[in-house]
């Protein structure tokens, strides 16, 4: 047998761009290290500066409020970040969000809250069949996809409201009400989502699986996982935490507003790619985006907080996510070379 | 031409990270003849051919060009002084026309107009000089890649290249394209081109080369004209040892003597016609045709790949119907892609996840859970048998190992699968030499340990060295069944016609 482990740690060098070589090894490290990292020192950073700007920002309250602000963003963000690891997108989860509101309240108007409710999760689930079928059983591109439904279930949304804000009665609790240590419920909803997606991403075979589908899809294929039934699976998953963070929404609102969800697909993704997940799939942890998720949270809160105009905060918004993908792409260059 | 074209390297070195990979290498390629560049992955080919061509800059050492030193190209003088590199994966613009290619990035304008007429007379132009009739209104991704590459060629030879440089071109090419690319080469040659011809098929070389270069660990290994040399000096000279080449497999210890797998006059429209053959456990089969003969396609279609027109597969004794890769893996058999990297690697995953992706939904517990340590232990059972080189760390991510190492993994996934059938594709297609004797082991020790392989081949001398039986395919049908000393280079040759 040939000499084994001369090298030590390194393969034999090769010539070819893919494989080891010192260059190669920094960017393996690089792509494994700061997913994290850079996130938990930006939001350090926000965290001391907003502490010496304001007095108000570093207390109790304060601190729930930020999460109170993520929570609905954040229970949309898991199946997000499934999604996104799969190689999938859903950009439809805005007016996902309206319509099931929109549905819920339409419904318990007429057959009270618990039909309601039950309306409202149907919603979410007809929205990932939708997209779920068109992605996996007919092949189209989930950008495609989902911007159609993006703008369909916006429109049925506003055509069941008639275009009004319909309001909501006796249902204040699921949104308002703080159960333990003063922690508002949608808080503890989120947590207990991000716990559940941190184990379904991370022990089990679908988690496994949809990282495997994101890194190569025919090799996933090949290796004998239905990719197209668990890109489906991951479709309907995103519409049913949409029609739960809708639930919520109507929850807190005391009402169903056909603008409720404008925009939240950008927050989402902003959340996610922040977090670290790679547009190419294959990369994302659901940790990597809840740090995603308080970064918004705090720089919104943050810049609230020191009176800075609401439009501002879009501006730094956008520029995180611009800032967010350019790093990813600076990333994937250094692991390919 | 007055003077005769001549690049010249010298004394060339370059390191990276701090790793020296060229030490001080010579290379000539005069006009007018073919230099084959050989060597492993690894050795510094690719690196040196991106110094002559101006893409990397050495540390010491010069390039002469007709004429002019350079102690580093650039790539645009690379260009200006007619050095052109044709990759292995093809740098053209799919959707625009042959014509458009042809003369893409230097589009000839008339003010702000491109002056389409001049682009389509400059295609066909060139063409003639090839010797090739194309519909420069083609768009180029329609084409089949032989037809591709000459319009990259075509591309260089509009832009006056006087040095060609063709980095393992035939790796994607059917036997015919093959022979027309060589009527290319040797027009060029005849034109004065010097060309550099860059290839892991010696064959190739014997064919097409005047001279010869093997690189081995950044160092000129051997060099001279072609003819001074035989297979054995330049593979010796590769691997840097004799490896005893095509040597016959010993006859496996115990065959059983059902069958495993079993195809009974199938057929898949377009793809193959009526092919029998049977694999049974402990031995290797090889399935021997040129490209696009079928082999692969019935190889893919015991792995639910295509769906059978006609006959039926068995496996193990019974008839079945694979609607798709996981049916035929839950029935027992794995698949060894040709196209590693496309079809097989998750290149950034781990190499625990790598090998353990197929065996997940009967490694999980408790419904769907699955531990890390599960994988790692499943790694670390195969990381051993396959001598995988590697850290041995199950984390590590599998596109940081070596091409051969990377296959081994993937062959342990169906290992770990307990596959009772192994499908291989071109299982060593850009494997180098030595990483292909240690697949071959592999491959004869799976077989030992009782599973039926099936390799689906155009290399005859991976035939020789691997396969119990050996069935040759032409056009979609078995052209000939051959057996122990009956699997000869020669009679490979022949069965399989030209």
């Amino acid at each position: 047998m040939t000499p084994v482990g001369t090298t030590g740690g390194t393969a034999a060098a090769t010539e070819k761009p893919a494989a080891p070589g010192a260059r190669a090894g920094a960017g393996a490290n690089l792509a494994r290290l700061p997913d994290i990292a850079p996130l938990v020192i930006l939001l350090l950073a926000l965290g001391i500066f907003f502490s010496i700007k304001s007095e108000f920002f570093l207390n109790y309250d304060n601190f729930l409020n930020i999460l109170t602000a993520a929570a609905i963003t954040g229970i949309i963000a898991a199946p997000a970040t499934l999604l996104m690891v799969a190689g999938q997108f859903d950009l439809s989860v805005g007016s996902g969000l309206t319509f099931c509101g929109v549905l819920m309240a339409y419904v318990a108007d007429k057959q009270g809250i618990f039909a309601g409710i039950v309306a409202a999760l149907a919603g979410g689930v007809l929205l990932g069949l939708v997209n779920g079928t068109l992605v996996t059983v007919i092949g189209v591109n989930p950008l495609i996809t989902t911007l159609a439904t993006l703008a369909a279930f916006a429109g049925l949304a506003r055509v069941i409201a008639d275009g009004q804000t319909l309001p909501v009665n006796g249902f204040s609790s699921l949104g308002t009400s703080r159960p333990i240590f003063d922690i508002p419920l949608p808080v503890i909803i989120f947590a207990v989502v991000v716990v559940g997606f941190y184990v379904l991403m991370r022990y089990t075979v679908i988690g496994r699986s949809m990282y495997a589908i994101g890194s190569n899809p025919v090799a996933a294929r090949l290796t004998g996982l239905r990719t197209g039934r668990l890109i489906f699976a991951g479709f309907l998953l995103s519409g049913l935490f949409v029609a739960l963070a809708g639930l919520i929404n109507v929850s807190q609102l005391s009402a169903a507003s056909t603008q409720a969800g404008n925009g939240l697909e950008l927050s989402v993704i902003t959340a996610v790619v922040l977090g670290g997940a790679s547009l190419a799939g294959g990369r994302g942890t659901i940790v990597g985006t809840l740090f995603g998720l308080l970064v918004i949270a705090t720089l919104n809160n943050g810049l609230t907080l020191l009176s800075v105009n609401s439009f501002w905060q879009d501006v730094a918004r956008g520029t995180l996510l611009a800032l967010a993908v350019s790093f990813d792409q600076l990333r994937l260059r250094l692991t390919r070379e | 031409m007055a003077v005769p074209f001549l690049l010249q390297a010298r004394g060339i070195r370059k390191a990276f990270g701090g790793v020296e990979v060229l030490h001080g290498v010579d290379l000539d390629a005069p006009g007018g003849s073919v230099l084959a560049l050989l060597g492993e992955n690894g050795a510094g080919k690719s690196t040196l051919v991106k110094i002559v061509a101006g893409d990397y800059q050495p540390d010491a050492g010069t390039v002469t060009v007709g004429g002019d030193s350079f102690s580093a190209l650039t790539p645009l003088t690379a260009r200006e002084h007619g050095i052109r590199m044709i990759f292995q994966e093809l740098a053209d613009a799919p959707t625009l026309t042959v014509a458009e290619n042809i003369s893409l990035g230097r589009w000839p304008k008339r003010g702000p107009f491109v002056r389409w007429d001049e682009i389509r007379r400059r295609a066909r132009e060139v063409l003639d000089q090839l010797g090739v009739e194309l519909d420069v209104d083609a768009p180029v991704g329609s084409l089949p890649v032989g037809e591709r590459q000459i319009v990259e060629i075509a591309r260089a030879l509009s832009d006056r290249a006087r040095c060609l440089i063709l980095d393992e071109p035939t790796a994607a090419l059917s036997a015919q394209e093959t022979e027309r690319l060589f009527g290319f080469v040797r027009r060029l040659r005849e034109q004065g081109t010097a060309l550099i011809y860059i290839t892991h098929r010696l064959d190739e070389v014997f064919e097409i080369s005047d001279r010869v270069a093997v690189l081995r660990d950044g160092g000129v290994a051997l060099e001279g004209p072609t003819a001074d040399f035989g297979r054995g000096d330049l593979v010796a000279a590769m691997v840097g040892r004799d490896i005893g080449e095509v040597a016959r497999p010993a006859p496996p210890a115990r065959v059983a003597p059902e069958p495993v797998l079993r195809f009974d006059g199938a057929s898949v429209d377009g793809a193959f016609d009526d092919v029998a053959l049977d694999v049974r456990p402990g031995e290797v089969v090889a399935l021997y045709g040129k490209l696009g003969s079928g082999t692969a396609e019935v190889a893919e279609s015991a792995f639910g790949l295509h769906q059978l027109s006609g006959g039926a597969i068995e496996i193990a004794g019974r008839s079945v119907r694979l609607r798709d890769p996981a049916d035929a893996i839950a029935a027992g058999v794995g698949l060894l892609p040709s196209d590693r990297q496309r079809e097989g690697a998750f290149l950034i995953r781990s190499v625990a996840e790598n090998l353990a992706a197929p065996s997940w939904w009967s490694m999980r517990r408790g419904g769907l859970f699955i531990s890390d340590r599960r994988e790692a232990d499943a790694y670390g059972r195969w990381h051993e048998a396959l001598r995988v080189r590697s850290r041995n760390d199950p984390a590590q991510l599998l596109g940081t190992l070596s091409g051969g190492n990377q296959q081994k993994v993937l062959l342990g996934r169906w290992l770990e699968r307990r596959s009772r059938v192994l499908l291989l594709i071109e299982p060593t297609r850009g494997v180098d030499v030595g990483a292909r004797q240690e697949i071959y082991r592999a491959i004869r020790e799976l077989a030992a340990g009782g599973v039926g392989v099936l390799v689906a081949t155009s290399d005859y001398e991976e035939v020789v060295q691997l396969a119990d039986r050996a069935v040759v395919m032409a056009r979609g049908r078995v052209a000939a069944r051959l057996a122990d000393d009956e699997i000869t280079t020669q009679r490979l040759t022949e069965e399989v016609g030209g």
